[in-house]
């Protein structure tokens, strides 16, 4: 196998006084959906954000594409191809539908590429369309999730690292979502998904990791996770 | 933009300001009814518009509670004072005081701003306020420097090339002169808001996180918008310094101008222009115009000609 998008290995991360991440390694393919389940606290947030270098990481090696991520800044980061929707959805409220997504292109200068992916967004998500200019705090959950991803989206990722897209939303929505999750995968875009619906992040997952308290105990394929006892009785409720 | 079409009352206001002093009738009546001049009253509150589109840079657009803003503004005063009066070998007049005052107050806002800008909210707010504090008692203490309380005198009214004598600070040249920089700074801040810097203040205002997960550098961006309001208000103190013909007493620069300016900037809404403008208007101008204007028509009109009969007409 050719060497892997993202590689993440000993990584150890925190805030303040205590370390959250101890030793983790974690690494994603080109063309996969890898899923990182967990209970809160686990360190999935924190993982995504040590990744995107909002949080700085302490110790370990984080690689992507090519690029030591331990040396840039999270602006710089962005610019490599790696895109991140934070946990809460986290959109602008008070900026319109369409001002959101030219955020989100803000680290791009071409005017016709940042068009034609505006394009795309609108034609993945029709209702954003619809809603363009209105302040983005006004659409409903699921709606904000859309337009969370389709912001990320605009950065043109190689890698997408969503946080909890799932949060707060109707199962019918969370099912939504997560096609749409698989559609962007189809179309060539990476993902490591976080989420605290662990069976259906798994369903769609290629390969999956088990995260407690900052350490990765179990790492297999998706399908092998599902049906493993221990996954089930903790994540499962099984 | 989806923005709702209303008619443009703040350009409406500022052409009616523009045409009454042409009108010399205008404020001779008015002067005739209020002891008063207009064309005088009006360049301070165009110098606090200015002060205040400033602040709306920090706290509007990028949401730094910002609760020093005066001391920007009386940085720009003394710097003005330093580089014109002629106690000091300088005196390079008006214009390139003007622009050594904006600079070096940006420059302050730069010190100020990098150590102190990664600190949050309320935390922000309190060392903005106590550096205030500081360069308000640095001002009234270094008075070899800066003359202490009796402030720095006298100022010299800007020149203009072309122009036979200087732009008197009663005349209404110096009328147009602040009124032109209060346009200014008002295209200047609509431009900003168009472009990606604004935007980009913008977004750290509605979520930080977000923002930087969209590859804004934010602490680069929130010292750009901290040092940009330090500049514009440096700016305006060099114009208030001099209209008033001296850089006053270092009180002018203290926590009570700050404050005051916030409260233009709230009552206006946050962020918005056309809002900071209309706070302007009401507090300003209804404190240092209209209320003066109101104590003399109460006293040498509607006192003698409607109180005073109807109380000898009842035996009071």
């Amino acid at each position: 196998m050719s060497a892997p998008l993202l590689s993440i290995r000993g990584l150890r991360a925190g805030y303040g006084p205590i370390d959250v991440l101890h030793d983790m390694d974690l690494t994603v393919h080109s063309g996969e959906i890898v899923a990182m389940i967990g209970a809160n606290g686990a360190g999935k947030s924190t993982t995504l954000m040590a990744i995107s270098g909002v949080v700085r990481p302490r110790a370990g090696e984080v690689r992507f594409d090519g690029h030591d991520l331990r040396a840039l800044p999270a602006h710089q980061i962005v610019c490599l191809g790696l895109a991140h929707s934070p946990e809460g959805r986290k959109i602008f409220p008070r900026l319109t539908v369409l001002e959101n997504l030219q955020m989100g292109a803000f680290s791009r200068t071409n005017p016709q590429e940042i068009a034609a992916d505006l394009e795309s967004a609108f034609t993945m998500f029709p209702i954003l369309r619809e809603r363009m200019h209105q302040a983005g705090g006004l659409l409903s959950g699921g709606q904000q999730q859309m337009l969370a991803i389709a912001r990320a989206l605009m950065i043109r990722p190689k890698l997408l690292l969503l946080d909890e897209p799932s949060l707060g939303l109707a199962p019918q929505i969370v099912s939504q979502i997560f096609n749409v999750i698989r559609d962007l995968n189809q179309k060539g875009v990476s993902v490591l998904l976080v989420e605290q619906n662990a069976r259906m992040a798994l369903k769609i997952a290629h390969r999956g990791y088990v995260l407690e308290t900052g350490r990765i105990t179990l790492a297999d394929k998706a399908e092998t996770l599902l049906h493993d006892p221990r996954v089930r009785a903790a994540y499962l409720g099984e | 933009m989806a923005q709702p079409k209303y008619p443009n009352w703040p350009m409406a206001f500022l052409i009616a300001f523009a045409v009454f002093p042409l009108v010399p009738a205008l404020d001779e009546w008015f002067f005739t009814f209020t002891n008063r001049s207009l064309v005088q009253q009006v360049p301070g509150m165009f110098i606090f518009g200015i002060l205040t589109l400033a602040l709306n840079a920090a706290v509007g657009y990028v949401g730094i509670l910002h609760l020093g803003i005066a001391a920007f503004f009386g940085i720009g005063a003394y710097i003005t004072g330093i580089l014109t009066v002629p106690a000091y070998p300088f005196e390079i007049g008006f214009w390139c005081a003007l622009i050594v005052a904006t600079l070096g107050t940006a420059a302050f806002g730069g010190v100020i701003g990098i150590p102190t800008l990664r600190l949050r909210g309320d935390y922000l707010a309190l060392v903005t306020l106590g550096f205030a504090e500081v360069v308000k008692f640095s001002i009234q203490n270094l008075d070899a420097i800066t003359g202490g309380p009796r402030g720095m005198n006298p100022i010299p009214p800007p020149e203009i090339i072309g122009l036979p004598e200087p732009l008197f600070v009663d005349s209404i040249g110096f009328y147009f002169l602040t009124l032109a920089f209060l346009v200014a700074a008002y295209l200047l801040l609509a431009r900003i808001e168009r472009s990606r810097l604004g935007r980009a203040w913008v977004a750290i205002r509605e979520d930080e996180l977000a923002a930087s997960c969209m590859g804004l550098n934010v602490g680069r961006l929130k010292l750009a918008a901290f040092v940009f309001a330090a500049g514009l208000a440096g700016a305006a103190g060099c114009l208030y310094a001099t209209s008033i013909g001296s850089t006053a007493d270092p009180n002018a620069y203290g926590f009570n101008k700050s404050v005051l300016v916030l409260c233009c900037l709230i009552l206006g809404g946050l962020g918005s222009r056309n809002g900071a403008l209309f706070g302007v208007f009401c507090l300003y101008g209804f404190d240092q115009i209209l209320s003066p204007i109101i104590d003399v028509g109460f006293n040498n009109k509607f006192l003698p000609t409607v109180i005073t009969p109807w109380l000898a007409r009842h035996d009071c």
